[in-house]
């Protein structure tokens, strides 16, 4: 049994109007993986927030390695005192290289010039310890989102840190990078380091954790070895109430076709796509990072230019040229990236909620109708149970899952007739997870088309009716659930064309 | 991993370099249609007088690209531009020695820089507001100094401090493009090869990450301001040392021309982005299309228009051919928060 290098005793933060830490209590040793756990809003990000120096706390005692902390820490200081935070956002600087960002805030100089050659050097070599193939001298804006997150991982460990902290590593990671992270995980772990992992992928934990600590309403609320705990008891903890199916499903009559999508064509990424929605039934786009899922949606909805294909809707075919069209003609996208495509962080609830609804709410003049509006909101808020103090408060100050709920809501407080979601539940915890669900199962009863992309395999194999696989642009496959098979979803989405793949390993 | 690069790539390899190369075709272009226009635009002594003319707006530019790649912008440098003249003049007329008056005029403007920055970093105001406020104040200051007037002549004493600054010759170039060279080397050198450099991309490519990563977001804002300001004193000397007076609307909408010197040359109004290489393309293209169209017998009223033109023309240009070159779905936070 090794030392605690983590001690945090009665630690407590208040922000304007919420209690976000209330009397925690948190350790770790040296040598073991920590899965800390908890709901959107239950303070585990801000938890580590105090611990890496981003905030300070109000009170409460905090040892490191055995020393205890009595000054305000900053984050330059806990960096230096070994302790290291991978943030959920990433952090980089898109301009600069991978070198560049690795050393940004401690580069090396001599006689006060910068050490450019040997900073890329030790750049490389960390990168090497790590087994990630990037070059230092990429600009990092030129990364897939995967990338520029081992670059983080690098960045971490480059300042020979012994306590890592991983704010939700995993979420824009494929499966393939997943099992590459857990790799170095181990690795740390074997080295010594102690590590904070904060996941809502419950099922990732098994690979990896040691120990659990659990965090509900920003209060602590247990910590325990994996090994003498079980998934429910976890569950159950975080949300204080038990969850009694992961995957909330109904079962609905299978009707006529609704939308057909023939021979899509939109740059690489979108080639050949064909397929078709029916009443009463929810269709799981499948695939790795990269197959094209997104850009199919953002093609139908027409954000990206199409340069081939039919869109039908009810057998009539549509012209579609921008999202405008889409609109009017009834079908919406829920995008993934929230804060970026989904939602106007700056404006309020109610502004988010009207935004798109706007021709319903004006009058002929365009001048819009405030009773009409406050209708239209407070119909969506009661109807998704979206938590908020007001309607006029900034989005932004949200929940990550209300959030989704917002983004979510203002399609539904117009007449659909095909939803599509992006990634609808990334990010966001296992209650309001099932919310989103329950929401998309009403969308299915009430005859309207839904289909939603995931890169969570239980998600769309627990949820979907029916799966359709992508690989490199191109529909590979499609899946009844019955039929389906976490293997099968793979093989097809590995299926790529073998002059890519020769090509894709000399790019790699 | 490691890769054999010919040099060509490895030109372009250095971050912004694209654009500086695409702007110097534009600028050889340039000279080349004037020169046909009129021989005389070669001859060595509209050269010598371009050149002066470039000077100026190449340091100008030099203090607002440090301020854009922090993702802000600096309105103030006109208003700082004439403070500096008018108080170094103001200074000399009442007998204070040319130095001195030089030393405190750097003091002055130097004050109005970190103000700047404090107001951006630290009191977190839009910069667009907060120097749209020093520069009003500064150009009341440069009014108020001599009691809204413009200074008599500096004086027979204060010729050492004409000659510096305007009208000596070092190696058969004038000394105001010694100065500019000098700015110019110092500055870039910083900038690419310094930690407060390095920490000044960061600021403006990503004001969050820079910050968690440990950097001093403050300092380092305000060290960009504190350039820019610089920068605007030494032009207002120069522009003291031409006239041999203060004037109170020296330096009038300079901080327009430093934008377009700085956007010219591809230095990013969202920030992050930008060498100072380009800035002296920017401000060159600038020198020769306001000497070359008044060579060629321009009116004034075309010269802007022209001016105007190119201005939108190499960032709709810059803005073509990166959107036709990187892929479409990528995250811009640093442009999401600079909007």
């Amino acid at each position: 049994m090794q030392d605690y290098i983590v001690e945090m005793e009665h630690i407590n933060k208040t922000f304007p109007g919420v209690k976000a830490l209330d009397d925690v209590s948190f350790n770790l040793r040296a040598g073991e993986v920590m899965a800390l756990l908890g709901e959107n809003g239950a303070g585990k990000s801000t938890l580590m927030k105090v611990l890496s120096g981003v905030y300070t706390r109000d009170s409460g005692t905090m040892k490191l390695f055995g020393q205890e902390i009595t000054t305000d820490l900053t984050p330059k200081k806990a960096q230096e005192m070994g302790v290291a935070i991978i943030h959920q956002e990433l952090n980089m600087c898109q301009h600069l290289t991978v070198a560049e960002n690795i050393f940004l805030g401690r580069e090396r100089t001599k006689s006060g010039v910068l050490s450019e050659r040997e900073m890329k050097r030790e750049a490389g070599a960390i990168l090497g310890r790590l087994n990630i193939d990037i070059d230092p001298d990429m600009v990092v804006g030129d990364l897939a989102v995967s990338k520029q997150q081992m670059v983080e991982i690098a960045k971490a460990l480059s300042t020979n840190a012994r306590v890592l902290i991983m704010d939700e590593p995993t979420s824009a990671l494929t499966s393939k990078e997943i099992d590459d992270l857990f790799v170095i995980i181990h690795k740390l772990r074997d080295e010594g380091c102690g590590i904070v992992y904060i996941s809502h992928r419950l099922e990732e934990l098994q690979h990896i954790v040691d120990r659990v600590t659990i965090m509900r309403d920003g209060k602590f609320i247990t910590s325990v070895n994996f090994a003498d705990t079980n998934m429910e008891e976890i569950i159950a903890n975080m949300v204080g109430r038990e969850i009694k199916e992961k995957f909330p499903k109904v079962r609905c009559e299978r009707g006529k076709k609704i939308f057909e999508v023939r021979n899509l064509n939109a740059g690489r990424m979108v080639r050949d796509v064909s397929f078709d929605i029916y009443e009463g039934e929810i269709v799981g786009i499948a695939g790795l990072m990269g197959a094209g899922r997104t850009e199919t949606t953002r093609a139908i909805f027409g954000v990206d230019p199409k340069e081939g294909g039919e869109v039908l809707l009810d057998g009539k075919p549509l012209d579609i040229k921008c999202p405008m069209d889409a609109i009017r003609a009834g079908i919406v996208l829920a995008p993934e990236d929230r804060k970026k495509d989904g939602l106007c962080t700056k404006l309020s609830i109610r502004e988010n909620i009207a935004l798109p609804n706007l021709d319903i709410l004006c009058n002929g003049a365009g001048v819009v109708n405030a009773k009409k509006e406050r209708e239209m909101v407070d119909r969506t808020v009661r109807n998704l149970t979206i938590k908020l103090p007001n309607a006029e408060v900034n989005a932004a100050s949200l929940s990550g899952g209300n959030q989704q709920k917002v983004v979510v809501g203002k399609w539904l407080a117009r007449n659909s007739r095909v939803v599509m979601f992006d990634e609808p539940t990334r990010g966001i915890d296992v209650a309001a997870k099932v919310e989103i669900y329950n929401l998309m199962n009403e969308l299915k009863q009430n005859g309207i088309g839904v289909f939603f992309v995931s890169s969570e395999m239980p998600e769309i194999m627990g949820f979907a009716d029916r799966i359709i696989v992508m690989c490199d642009g191109r529909v590979t496959g499609e899946l009844m659930v019955g039929e389906a098979t976490q293997e099968k979803v793979l093989e097809y989405a590995t299926r790529f064309e073998n002059k890519l793949q020769k090509d894709r390993a000399a790019t790699a | 991993m490691e890769r054999k690069q010919s040099p060509l790539k490895k030109l372009f390899a250095i971050r912004g370099m694209g654009q500086v190369v695409t702007v110097t075709v534009g600028l050889v272009i340039l000279c080349i249609v004037f020169g046909i226009l009129n021989p005389m635009f070669f001859s060595g002594k509209n050269v010598g007088n371009l050149l002066r003319q470039i000077a100026p707006i190449l340091m100008i530019g030099i203090g607002q690209s440090y301020v854009l790649i922090t993702g802000n912008i600096d309105l103030s440098i006109g208003s700082v531009v004439g403070m500096s003249c008018m108080i170094s003049a103001t200074l000399m007329t009442k007998g204070v020695n040319p130095w001195a008056a030089v030393v405190i005029t750097f003091v002055c403007c130097i004050a109005v820089g970190i103000l700047n920055g404090q107001l951006v970093a630290n009191c977190k105001l839009p910069p667009f507001i907060a120097t749209l406020g020093t520069m009003t104040i500064a150009r009341g200051i440069a009014q108020i100094v001599n009691n809204n007037y413009n200074t008599d002549s500096i004086g027979e004493g204060a010729q050492g401090f004409r000659d510096f600054f305007y009208y000596g010759k070092l190696a058969g170039v004038y000394n105001t493009i010694w100065i500019a060279i000098v700015l110019w080397l110092v500055f870039n050198f910083v900038l690419s090869k310094t930690r407060t450099g390095r920490h000044i991309y960061a600021v403006g490519s990503n004001i969050e990450a820079a910050r968690l990563s440990g950097v001093n977001v403050i300092t380092s804002t305000t060290k960009a301001y504190v350039v820019s300001s610089i920068c605007a004193c030494v032009v207002g000397l120069v522009t003291c040392a031409t006239s041999g007076m203060g004037t109170m609307d020296a330096g009038n909408m300079y901080e327009m021309y430093a934008v377009a010197a700085s956007v010219i040359g591809g230095v990013s109004t969202l920030g992050g982005q930008g060498i100072l290489l380009g800035t002296v393309i920017g401000a060159s293209i600038w020198g020769v299309l306001q000497n070359g169209l008044q060579f060629a017998g321009a009116p004034v009223a075309i010269r802007n228009i022209v001016i105007g033109i190119i201005v939108v023309v190499s960032v709709l240009l810059d803005v073509v051919v990166r959107s036709g070159r990187k892929p479409r779905r990528k995250k811009e936070p640093a442009a999401a928060k600079a909007a």
